[in-house]
Parts: C-alpha cells; sequence; structure tokens
C-alpha cells in the first residue's frame, strides 16, 4: 500500500517533469509579487508605499489590513468560545505542588528573562525583520507552558496572573488594534478632512498620515503599533489557553459535566 | 535560466508529495473513527496546503522578500520570492490555530461528557 502510493507519486512526478507541464514553476515573479515588492518600501512614492523595509509585514499589516483585522478576530472568538466552555468552573488556586528538580528551576529562572528580550525584540523590530506581533506573542506564551510544567500550576498565583488578569491585558491589546484603526476617523471627525479607516499615510485626496520616522528611526507608521498590540493579544490569549488547559481535571470536572448528568 | 532535467524533477516530486499528504490527511479525517486522529490529520492537513502555498510563491536562486540598505530596489525586486503567499500563509496559520483550539476545546468537553471520544459509540449514544 505505502510502497505503491510512493511509486506512483514518484512516477506521476517523472512524467510530469518530462512533459514541462508545470511551465515556469520556480523560476518567475509575478506582476503581482512585483508591485507589493516595489512598494514595500519606496520613499519617492509616498502616496502607495508601506514604507516597511519587511514586505510580509506590509501586506500583513498595510496592503491587506482588514484580512489580518479578521484573523484577530477569529482567534479572539476561539478564545471567547474556550472561555464560554469553562464558564462555570471556580476560581482554583494553590495545589501546592512543587514542581521539577532544582537544576530545572534553576535554568528556567534563567532562560525566561531572555525569552522575555526575544519576544519584545521580535514584536518591535516586526516591520524590519522577519517576524511580527503573532510571532512574538507566540514566543511569549512558551513562559506560560514552562511556568505550568516546570513550576507547577500553583506558581501563576506566585506571579501575580490568573485568567481574567489575561483576559484583561489581551483586551488591552485589541483595544489598542481598535485605536490605532479609528484614529484616521477621529481626525477626520475632528477636522472636517477626508481619511480612511486603516489608513496608513498620505493618500491622493487626503492628507492624513502616521510619522513613518520618528528621531531618525523607521518605524512605518501604523505597522509597529499595530505589531505591538497584536502581540500583547496573541501572548495572552495562548496564556489563556494553557492556563485553562492546565486545570486540575478533578477540580474543574463537577463544573464542566453539568446539572443533567449528574456530579 | 533554464532547469535541469533533475531541477525540474525534484520541483514536480515536492508537489506532488505535498497533494499525496493532502490526500492522506484528508482519509485521516474522514476514516478514522477517534476525535483525536480527526483533529491531528486536520492540523496536516492545514500544513500541507500551508507548504503547497508556499511553494507555489517560492522561486529558486532568490533572496528573502526583506530590503536591506545594501540591496538595490531593482536587484531586489527582480530576485525575492514572491510576498503575497507568506502574508496569506500567516493569515492562515492563525486561523488554523484558532479552528484547532476550538476543535480540542470542543473534543476535550466531549470525553468529559460521554467518556469516550470513539464517533461509533458516541453515534449511538442517547440524550
Amino acid at each position: 500500500m505505502l510502497i505503491s502510493i510512493v511509486a506512483s507519486v514518484a512516477l506521476l512526478a517523472y512524467a510530469t517533469s518530462l512533459a514541462g507541464a508545470l511551465g515556469y514553476l520556480g523560476l518567475e515573479t509575478r506582476a503581482l509579487a512585483k508591485m507589493f515588492l516595489t512598494l514595500a518600501y519606496n520613499p519617492g512614492l509616498r502616496e502607495l508605499t508601506a514604507m516597511a523595509p519587511e514586505a510580509v509585514t506590509a501586506i500583513v499589516w498595510d496592503f491587506r489590513g482588514v484580512d489580518t483585522l479578521y484573523e484577530t478576530v477569529v482567534f479572539y472568538m476561539a478564545i471567547i468560545a474556550a472561555l464560554a466552555i469553562y464558564r462555570g468552573v471556580p476560581k482554583v488556586g494553590g495545589g501546592g505542588g512543587t514542581g521539577l528538580s532544582l537544576i530545572v528551576r534553576v535554568v528556567t529562572k534563567l532562560l525566561i528573562p531572555m525569552n522575555i528580550a526575544v519576544a519584545l525584540s521580535i514584536a518591535v523590530h516586526g516591520h524590519l525583520t522577519p517576524g511580527g506581533g503573532f510571532q512574538a506573542g507566540a514566543a511569549l506564551a512558551v513562559i506560560s507552558v514552562l511556568l505550568a510544567v516546570v513550576y507547577s500550576f500553583s506558581s501563576y498565583g506566585r506571579v501575580g496572573i490568573d485568567i481574567p488578569k489575561a483576559v484583561t491585558l489581551r483586551s488591552v491589546g485589541l483595544v489598542a488594534i481598535a485605536l490605532v484603526v479609528f484614529t484616521p476617523l477621529i481626525y477626520s471627525l475632528v477636522t472636517g478632512a477626508q481619511a480612511y479607516l486603516m489608513q496608513n499615510y498620505v493618500k491622493v485626496d487626503s492628507g492624513f498620515s502616521f510619522p513613518a520616522e520618528v528621531f531618525g528611526q523607521l518605524i512605518s507608521g501604523t505597522l509597529i503599533w499595530l505589531n505591538v498590540a497584536e502581540f500583547l493579544a496573541v501572548s495572552f490569549g495562548f496564556c489563556i489557553i494553557f492556563m485553562l488547559l492546565s486545570l486540575r481535571e478533578e477540580v474543574i470536572r463537577p463544573a464542566l459535566v453539568g446539572e443533567e448528568h449528574g456530579p | 535560466m533554464a532547469l535541469n532535467a533533475l531541477e525540474r524533477f525534484l520541483l514536480t516530486l515536492t508537489l506532488y508529495n505535498l497533494l499525496a499528504t493532502a490526500a492522506i490527511s484528508v482519509y485521516g479525517i474522514v476514516a478514522r473513527p477517534s476525535l483525536v486522529k480527526k483533529v491531528i490529520s486536520l492540523t496536516i492537513l492545514g500544513d500541507a496546503l500551508n507548504v503547497l502555498a508556499i511553494f507555489i510563491g517560492f522561486r529558486l536562486f532568490s533572496i528573502p522578500p526583506v530590503l536591506t540598505p545594501e540591496v538595490e530596489l531593482s536587484y531586489f525586486v527582480g530576485s525575492a520570492v514572491d510576498p503575497l503567499p507568506q502574508a496569506l500563509v500567516l493569515t492562515a496559520i492563525v486561523i488554523g490555530l484558532a479552528v484547532n483550539l476550538f476543535l480540542i476545546f470542543l473534543a476535550l468537553q466531549v470525553y468529559r461528557l460521554y467518556g469516550t471520544l470513539d464517533t461509533r459509540r458516541i453515534r449511538e449514544l442517547r440524550g
């Protein structure tokens, strides 16, 4: 079975490659790609460019910004669904676990500051180097897994984070994204000038613009703010998920099974 | 710049390999009775299709789509990979992750309520 699948795939690939049926695959750039690459960082075309040397971030938060906005909404709603399933769970603390051995705990204690530094670096350099808010958030969320595994679940109480706090911090990130998105609207309402939602720089018929550079440092207008806000939202979103998954089963089962099935 | 026969064969093999992986994962989603195996197959399907999208945007002998000060814009446009599939895949990864999270929490809840993850047995349950 397996050998026949492998053989047929290899044979099909060989036949197709002999016929040259895939055309220019792997050699040429599409016209759309050339347009994005030209406009990603191009100070000569201020009405069109995203002023971000990293073309992927320029597409994610500027050219296709609304796409990413709704992606954030989908992630937000998945976490809401998880929280809704766990709605009746009583607030649990303590547990009294001691965690893993001394060696593992000391090494983890040394690793956590480095982890925070790397995550912050990925977030604030998202418009310059590969990376961005989501990747940085995933990097920071590793800490919450490390805390649960290495120091036991009770360590969440010791570092002063619980699920309501994580939900609040995540909402702060989401509100920051909304603020950046609606800033052109506020500008337009106050001054009466033309501006578009999620607008980054000056357009042909709109004078509104976020600063592309501050003190000679390239910050790419909205891109750095959106990356940092997304970083906050995603890292604490993951933190909520890992905290929910590391709750002790015997504590939460009575609340989750419900009245119908008995305690 | 033309490709030789071996390079063409390897590129085509990669493409069919990804399609075969996607097909096998569809089999896993449809035919396996365990909900956990269905979720695992779904992640494999998502990853195979994401790599397929990256592969379509990929080109040989290229540089990453990051403009550095020492690179000329004309050279950059002529030799960087297509950034659009990468951006779309970034979005797809996050959405796939959200869907997987939701399915894992649902599977966990199904196990708590019914005591099994076997769809054949869940189907026979009443109430």
